[in-house]
């Protein structure tokens, strides 16, 4: 059984080594450029730094433009609120409703009035410190 | 890198090197090792990684990775280390590339789109040079076994054929073969001993 099993281990170990003897031209060729290049390495080790960090650099590209557009869109999305307050004032300014409707308040027709309410809030402030 | 092609055969890389007086004595004893070791192992190494990819430029791309790879981080540790440690990073690169071709078979299957290589390309004369071959008869006995070997090989599970090519094919010894699968020496004999028992019950009638 032993030598059955190292005959077989000897015939299959055989196969395998005329198998790599008939490899063809082609594959030679590669597998000695391939040490070269390997081999190369040593010899100027730094050109592959440059390359090297290029995963990180999409990465921070990418985070970059992620915040980029993040952030134009908070821009986009306040934008139209501001444009609207901004019409609201210029809505009230020009309806002269509004100033009806001061008009029409008790004691408009009185300045008196607002200068009376103006220094009793004063004196109010006043005594509240004292 | 097609320049290489047409160097003569006496050429050699650190032998090119050996006027540059920018590179360390060290350096220069370094890749002259790495040299031999590497030419030492590239063809087995090759298919070794053909057996498991089962395609001829997806092994070579394995091969020269794992150059690369032992060459840029492995080079200074020892020379008795180098082996187990090629071995290893070459399978860590197999496994990689199974799995990507896993996840790209289910991918392309959805696709209706071919591989360049299966349209079609022109010949390449280095491959149609002749190589020293043997009598045509021979050659048919060779080829049968040898391709029966292969098939039975390609059916083993992963872990029996790489103890049964790294033992066998290879010459590691036990504590190598461990060290370059990554597992313990008894894992590696019960790998080894399952694969040759598979491969014995396949290839009886080639015996």
């Amino acid at each position: 059984m032993t030598n059955e099993r190292q005959d077989f281990e000897g015939h299959t170990r055989k196969l395998l080594e005329a198998s790599v003897d008939d490899l063809d031209g082609r594959i030679r060729s590669r597998l000695t450029q391939a040490r070269y290049r390997a081999l190369a390495e040593l010899q100027h080790p730094q050109r592959a730094s440059w390359w090297q960090w290029a995963p990180a650099s999409a990465v921070a590209a990418v985070a970059v433009l992620a915040i980029a557009l993040w952030a134009g869109s908070e821009y986009r999305t306040s934008a139209p609120v501001a444009r609207a307050t901004t019409f609201e004032d210029l809505e009230l300014l020009v309806d002269n409703d509004v100033f009806d409707f001061v008009d029409e308040a008790p004691g408009a027709d009185s300045y008196e009035f607002f200068e009376w309410a103006a220094v009793a809030a004063d004196d109010g402030v006043a005594s509240m410190g004292t | 890198m097609g320049a290489f092609v047409t160097l003569p055969q006496a050429y050699s890389m650190t032998a090119a090197w050996s006027g540059e007086p920018h590179l360390s004595e060290r350096t220069r004893e370094t890749s002259r090792a790495l040299e031999l070791f590497l030419a030492s192992v590239e063809r087995k190494a090759f298919r070794i990684a053909q057996l498991a990819l089962r395609h001829e430029d997806d092994a070579l791309d394995a091969v020269q990775d794992a150059m690369l790879q032992l060459v840029r981080a492995y080079s200074a540790r020892p020379a008795e280390e180098w082996r187990p440690l090629f071995y290893r990073i070459l399978d860590n690169r197999v496994l990689d590339m199974q799995r990507r071709r896993t996840v790209r078979g289910r991918i392309m299957a959805w696709l209706p789109v071919r591989r360049a290589d299966e349209e079609g390309e022109d010949p390449d004369p280095i491959a149609e040079a002749p190589s020293h071959a043997p009598s045509p008869g021979d050659r048919v006995e060779a080829d049968e076994a040898m391709g029966a070997l292969q098939v039975a090989l390609e059916a083993l599970p992963h872990r029996q054929r790489q103890a049964f090519l790294l033992r066998n094919f290879e010459g590691l010894d036990v504590a190598q073969t461990a060290a370059a699968m990554g597992c313990s020496e008894g894992s590696v004999k019960t790998h080894y001993f399952r694969a040759v028992n598979a491969l014995r019950g396949r290839l009886e009638e080639h015996r």
